[in-house]
């Protein structure tokens, strides 16, 4: 879908929200956040030897939608223009090396104003709900949980049924497995969910699926995540089992996991992590296996420096260890 | 070297720009304490949320109202206050505030009433070890309702730690005690400066 019908839709939408909490008690700029959000990142590739950086300039915005009686649901909208430069591998979003694009990140409405034992309803673009990432996200940061490598994307377009009730938090989604375009392709379509323990406790566990179909991959997952604070300790985890069927390899088991330790300051400025990953996928010669260490420090509310480096540990087939170090400037306005 | 002269560009017009106050998480990240508004008011059939923004002027009043404290740079920003609604009818405020100590950022979560006194709270987020003494009500009740002045009659000289009549009630939690006063005081102040107007109209 273009950008521009894209702004068009979350526009309707959002004049939908606004017209059905007439009498209005905000108008549209109250209860409104936004956001100018700028980011230079630099990496570097060992095995390939190639440098490359990748700009981000973009508008994040969050809106609650209200009447006199309380909140109807909130929007979410994030618009970046992204420019590449000599980033290779290429990502799905973009023609060459060089590349620039406007990319919308998150672009959904959560409907929240229904009966207590019903769910909330959420349409638009939004993160998968699945694992670790459900409850940390990592849009725009160095910080990953491998969410699109693990199931094909990391956003999609669809709609999700979520709720927070008094122990548990659930979010059960259906996309179109088109990822950046609004429709499905080839038949691609993803059915994601998550159900938990909820997520501001010192102890959250979460139990994930998946089944869908991107980019001509079938793929299937039944996931555990986990995670556990201790003062300013954190140790988290993710084990996702499950299988792919590529058309012309027919199905393959895969087993992924990830184990986190992290460290945040007491004034939380400083956030120290390093996670081991583990992928192995039935019939590969070796498991994958890398470390990843990485910081971000926050020098203000708005600056936050962020750098992380990641190694492989095995050998794989083609010889060359993966390594990758990157930097990231961050600026919120 | 063309690549070292952009990054530098960027971290010096970065600098220069060091000003404002916006949230430095993505938005898509922010959630509604939607379990501890059920649980401070379990009775609410929905909630109206206000959304203010504590800047730097407000930080300055605080500081002025509070000597000897400020604002974790987090709590500045665009932030919430929730209404708890049963139907029509208010039932009461929530606010949520951070709050610096030893074991990293305590959130509190608090249920004020509509005289703006405390009327109860829960953690978000504490990572004490004696965190469940302050969940006990024999703790709580030292600051349950009470409004900004009583509180502030608790701090001692110091301005940042409370009075001995508190810290002997704390059943062993003094720091825990200090922290959830401070957040109290400056909830309620923050409250009553960026939100008193339009509460009344309500």
């Amino acid at each position: 879908m273009k950008p521009l019908a894209v702004i068009l839709l979350v526009l309707f939408l959002s004049f939908v929200f606004s017209a059905l909490s007439v009498p209005c008690y905000a108008t549209f700029a109250q209860n409104l956040r936004w956001s100018i959000d700028g980011s230079a990142r630099l990496n570097h590739n060992q095995a390939l030897d190639n440098s490359s950086r990748i700009y981000a300039l973009g508008i994040d915005t969050h809106k609650v939608f209200t009447n006199s009686t309380g909140d109807i649901g909130y929007g979410v909208g994030q618009l970046y223009w992204t420019k590449l430069s000599n980033h290779m591998p290429v990502p799905f979003l973009f023609s060459s090396k060089d590349d620039s694009d406007l990319i919308i990140r998150e672009a959904h409405l959560n409907y929240t104003a229904g009966p207590n034992w019903l769910p909330n309803v959420r349409v638009g673009h939004f993160t998968l709900p699945f694992g670790l990432e459900e409850s940390i996200d990592t849009n725009g940061r160095l910080l990953d949980y491998y969410l699109g490598k693990n199931l094909g994307t990391k956003l999609d377009w669809g709609v999700s049924l979520n709720k927070v009730i008094s122990q548990i938090e659930y979010n059960l989604s259906y996309t179109l497995g088109g990822k950046d375009k609004a429709k499905s392709v080839d038949g691609s379509y993803a059915v994601t969910g998550r159900i938990g323990s909820l997520s501001h406790h010192d102890l959250v566990i979460g139990v994930s699926i998946f089944d869908g179909n991107i980019d001509n991959i079938s793929r299937k997952r039944l996931a555990l995540d986990w995670q556990y604070y201790w003062g300013t300790w954190g140790f988290l985890g993710e084990l996702a089992l499950g299988e792919d069927n590529k058309q012309s390899q027919g199905w393959q088991k895969e087993k992924y996991s990830l184990i986190e330790l992290n460290k945040t300051s007491i004034n939380n400025q400083l956030k120290l992590y390093s996670q081991f990953i583990i992928k192995d996928k039935e019939f590969q010669e070796s498991t994958d296996k890398r470390i990843n260490i990485g910081f971000s420090y926050q020098f203000t509310t708005q600056l936050e420096l962020s750098m992380s480096g990641v190694k492989q540990i095995n050998t794989p087939a083609s010889g060359q260890k993966q390594q990758l170090a990157s930097v990231q400037l961050r600026y919120r306005y | 070297m063309k690549m070292h002269a952009i990054v530098l560009i960027l971290i010096l017009l970065m600098l220069i720009l060091l000003s404002g106050n916006v949230n430095a998480i993505a938005y898509c990240s922010l959630r509604d304490p939607v379990a501890q508004i059920a649980e401070l008011y379990p009775q609410k059939t929905n909630q109206l949320s206000i959304v203010k923004t504590v800047d730097d002027n407000i930080r300055s009043q605080v500081q002025i109202a509070l000597p000897s404290n400020d604002l974790h740079f987090s709590e500045l920003g665009r932030h919430t206050l929730y209404i708890a609604m049963f139907g029509k009818e208010i039932l009461g405020y929530v606010h949520v505030r951070s709050e610096q100590s030893d074991w990293g950022l305590v959130e509190i979560v608090w249920a004020i009433d509509k005289d703006l006194r405390i009327r109860n709270f829960v953690f978000q987020r504490c990572r004490s070890p004696k965190k469940k003494i302050a969940q006990q009500s024999d703790f709580k009740a030292m600051f349950i309702g009470k409004n900004y002045q009583e509180l502030k009659q608790q701090l001692s000289a110091d301005g940042v730690t409370a009075n001995e009549s508190v810290l002997t009630h704390a059943q062993g939690a003094p720091e825990l005690a200090n922290v959830v006063l401070r957040c109290a005081l400056k909830t309620l102040l923050l409250t009553e400066m960026l939100w008193g107007e339009e509460l009344e109209k309500l």
